[in-house]
């Protein structure tokens, strides 16, 4: 506080000076604490998505032999001891039983009928003459196969023949796997112990509220950020008459764009969400139903984005990366610091053509501007060709049902990054309005000494 | 050159400026061949991957009832010869069928036990209760159905039956070839490829269209370096003559036509490949093991134009504003950039120094990034998708056995290089006219 000790029209400045400066900083801190935690809940977000798309994932689900052979051996064993013979088949049984026992009765008269050669074979054929009619056994025949039938289809029968029915289907199960389930269980595992959670209803109720918090409270942050700006520029606003303040406020307003940028930088932009909502289908007329499919997720920050791109081994993605960090986080950086030396510093540096290049001329390299169109259209070129790729997985007839969810969206990091982008363009409009120094290029002698 | 003449320059600078002439049409004529060797060669690229799609594509592997008839026929085979009743099934079936007889022998006997009206049936009667002991019949069931089974599962039995069961699936294996239709498909497609590589087998027209893409790749980058090359020995020429304002006029039209060469090429040729494929689909299936490998599902490259023309063709009108969108950033702008430069440099003062002319000239060359940025998230969003590997990899899961689409080869081409190229030449093209143009240029 020396400046309490200079004149008192000074003291009243100053005072002014320290109010704004404390205003606004607080006003900074604010953007900058809404900015951590929209950081933050951003990129837990990511990583819960992230989870949940591996725990859902089609690899795991329609993808897995495993999970189709519970499904199928459910249904198929639900059909085996569901098993009953109905009235009607019972009289088809019998008939068929009827039809066999008539066969082989008259089959067993020819055999007998036969001339026979030996004493004991003309015997038995004279004994048999005289004791068998052979219409009265053709006439036991209705009562013989109505005893069988009866007997096979007794319950303690029908329990015998489908224990032995589900142990062979069990049999088959046994020879029939992938490597999923393993790894599935795994997966799951450590999922569950996470998030502190046994079943699966609860880890999919848990995620479900999770991200409706998270993303309620997320676009209340952003908000909260681009209020602390506009708070911002309404004092700027407020302040145009009072040359003596704008340096201060200017410099102010340089590190509310950093903050924008950066957290424009690191929140996530784009998310990509491809799933499987439903597929059900009938076998042996039973339902048959895989939910919650996750068929593609990706969720990234642009700094995500530039940093994948430069870990990269191939040299082409390095190039691209290294130019997006160059042209979108490079270069935006050193104008907003070149112009803050501009405007503050003594006229040699500010005159210095570095800086002034910087400051005003720089602008054609610098693409946060085109950066945010792009995305823009990436964004529904993406959204564009997957709705139209997964609008072919869907199905709706008698026997498949499909219903596939595509859920690309824009995130609250891009919101913040326009915000950068707009007061980044502001804010070159002002400096071309209230610096002190020479700045017009119109000035510049350059050209005409060429000419 | 008319101008060189009036004002009558010392012959020095005209033969320099013939020189410079001519040395930069040989090096223009020089990229225009790299440049198009380059398209070719996309072009070349483009035909051996949608051949390969063809051959490895999932519609001929995974769902064809062809490879599952081989694959399902072994399982069947399995299945059958090596059909086993366990001891408890043996058990149980054993079980049955005394029931049955049980149930068949008290029916019998309580026939007997009527009483007979006639003589005969009172001697038939008579007959049997001397002769036939029930209970001794009754103690002979177990063995009977035990002897039964034995019967139905005796090996030289079950090789009967399971013989007659394969003659039956071999049968309907027989008539079945032509009605897979995927079968037929593939079948011709296939052969008009062996034909077309003059190879026999698919493992071979495999290697053979692999090799040629490997080298045809190999070659567009040489040819994409050799194109870069010459812009820089063309800025390296401006770096040497930058004090020869005289010159600057022919060597700045001259880099417009470099621009303009690297514009084209770097449209029309492949700039992205995306490659889609199920890596391998693994499973035991009773008792059988089942595999598919690389299960092509989308394997193409695509130039910035067939972005656009993909873009245009969906169905929402937001996706088509987009491949609009890009058609203007990537040609209509650059185009009109370009020729706005030249505008400037050569037209009228009024001209020149029109808001129009300055704008494209100067303002709109960074526009063009926004194609470039556009194919650079698409590219992280899709061709770096090993996020489920990642996943895995940390949880120290194999993922190899495991069934998962992945994207990891999709990869940037040299046409990307070439128009990311082109845009930076072009914003330094902007730059140098800002300092030697003879009008205003803010």
């Amino acid at each position: 506080m020396s400046t309490d000790q200079k004149t008192s029209k000074f003291k009243r400045f100053s005072s002014a000076n320290i109010l704004l400066i404390l205003g606004l900083t607080v006003l900074l801190a604010g953007e900058g604490y809404f900015g951590y935690r929209l950081h933050r809940l951003s990129s837990e977000q990511e990583q819960i998505k992230e989870d949940y798309s591996l725990s859902n994932n089609i690899t795991f689900g329609i993808f897995s032999l495993d999970q189709w052979r519970e499904k199928i051996m459910a249904v198929v064993n639900g059909q085996v001891t569901d098993f009953k013979i109905s009235p009607a088949q019972k009289k088809d049984l019998q008939a068929q039983v009827e039809t066999a026992l008539h066969g082989l009765i008259t089959k067993t008269i020819q055999e007998v009928n036969k001339p026979q050669k030996s004493i004991g074979g003309k015997l038995k054929k004279f004994a048999f003459k005289k004791f068998v009619n052979p219409d009265e056994l053709q006439a036991l025949v209705p009562g013989f196969s109505k005893t069988i039938i009866d007997k096979v289809s007794s319950p303690a029968s029908l329990k015998r023949l489908k224990n032995i029915a589900t142990s062979k289907l069990d049999q088959l199960e046994t020879e029939t796997y992938d490597s999923t389930n393993v790894a599935r269980t795994k997966v799951i595992k450590t999922l569950y112990k996470k998030y502190h959670i046994n079943n699966a209803n609860a880890y999919d109720k848990e995620i479900k509220m999770r991200l409706t918090n998270i993303r309620t409270v997320t676009y209340q942050y952003a908000y909260g950020m681009l209020g602390c700006v506009a708070l911002a520029f309404g004092l700027w606003f407020f302040m145009r008459k009072q040359v003596h303040l704008q340096a201060i406020l200017f410099i102010m307003s340089l590190l509310f764009a950093v903050v924008l940028l950066s957290v424009g930088l690191t929140a996530s932009i784009i998310e990509v969400e491809a799933s499987l909502q439903t597929l059900n289908f009938a076998i042996m007329g039973e339902k048959v139903e895989f939910v919650n499919q996750v068929l593609f997720f990706q969720s990234k920050s642009l700094w995500n984005i530039i940093t994948e791109l430069i870990q990269q081994s191939k040299p082409d993605a390095i190039v691209v990366g290294m130019l997006m960090l160059v042209f979108v986080v490079i270069f935006p950086l050193l104008r907003m610091i070149a112009r803050g030396i501009h405007l503050v510093s003594p006229k040699k540096i500010a005159e210095n053509k570095v800086v002034k290049y910087l400051a005003f001329q720089s602008g054609h390299w610098d693409m946060a501007d085109v950066m945010v169109v792009g995305i823009v259209m990436t964004y529904i070129g993406l959204n564009g060709i997957l709705k139209s790729q997964l609008s072919n997985l869907n199905f709706d007839n008698a026997y498949l049902h499909t219903n596939t969810v595509n859920e690309t969206s824009l995130q609250p990091g891009y919101i913040i990054f326009v915000g950068y982008v707009i007061v980044a363009y502001t804010l070159s409009y002002i400096l071309k309005r209230i610096s002190p120094h020479t700045h017009g290029p119109n000035l510049e002698t350059l050209p005409k000494e060429k000419g | 050159m008319a101008s060189t003449e009036k004002d009558s320059p010392p012959k020095k600078t005209v033969i320099i400026k013939l020189l410079l002439v001519v040395g930069l049409a040989v090096l223009l004529s020089c990229e225009g061949y790299f440049g198009y060797r380059l398209h070719n060669l996309s072009k070349q690229q483009e035909e051996l991957k949608w051949d390969y799609t063809n051959v490895n594509n999932i519609t001929f592997g995974l769902f064809s009832v062809e490879q599952w008839r081989d694959k399902i026929s072994a399982i069947i085979n399995h299945q059958v010869r090596d059909f086993k009743l366990t001891p408890y099934q043996i058990k149980q079936l054993q079980t049955e069928v005394e029931q049955v007889i049980y149930a068949l022998l008290n029916k019998a006997e309580s026939l007997l036990e009527k009483k007979p009206k006639s003589l005969s049936g009172k001697i038939k009667k008579f007959a049997v209760k001397t002769f036939v002991d029930t209970d001794t019949i009754k103690a002979q069931v177990p063995a009977f159905a035990k002897a039964m089974i034995a019967k139905i599962n005796n090996p030289a039995n079950k090789i009967k039956i399971s013989n007659l069961a394969m003659g039956k699936f071999n049968e309907l294996e027989k008539t079945n070839v032509y009605i897979d239709s995927t079968l037929t498909a593939n079948d011709s497609t296939t052969t008009l490829l062996y034909h077309k590589y003059q190879v026999t087998s698919r493992e071979e027209l495999d290697r053979k269209l692999l090799k040629s893409l490997d080298r045809i790749s190999t070659q567009t980058y040489a040819y994409s370096f050799a194109m870069l090359a010459c812009i820089i020995i063309v800025l390296m020429l401006w770096w040497f003559f930058r004090k020869r304002v005289d010159l600057h006029a022919i060597l700045f039209v001259m880099s417009l036509l470099f621009a303009f060469i690297l514009l084209a090429v770097g449209l029309t040729a492949s700039m992205i490949e995306v490659d889609a494929r199920i890596k391998s689909l693994d499973f035991v299936f009773l008792g059988e093991h089942v595999l598919f490998e690389n299960q092509v599902l989308f394997f193409q490259s695509k130039s910035i134009l067939d972005v656009v023309e993909v873009l245009i063709k969906q169905p929402e009108v937001d996706a088509i504003l987009v491949g609009v969108l890009i058609l203007v950033f990537s040609i209509l702008f650059p185009v009109t950039k370009l020729t706005c430069t030249g505008i400037h440099l050569l037209g009228k003062k009024s001209v020149a120094e029109s808001r129009f002319v300055k704008y494209f000239a100067f303002q709109s060359g960074k526009w063009s990034m926004a194609d470039v940025i556009v194919i650079a998230i698409l590219m992280v969003y899709i061709g770096l998708n090993g996020l489920l590997e990642n996943q895995l990899a940390n949880l120290n899961i194999k993922s190899e056995f495991l069934t998962m689409i992945t994207t990891n080869n999709t990869a940037l081409q040299p046409g990307y290089i070439i128009f990311i190229s082109f845009v930076l030449y072009g914003l330094v093209l902007s730059t140098i006219l800002k300092y030697i143009t003879p009008h205003d240029a803010h």
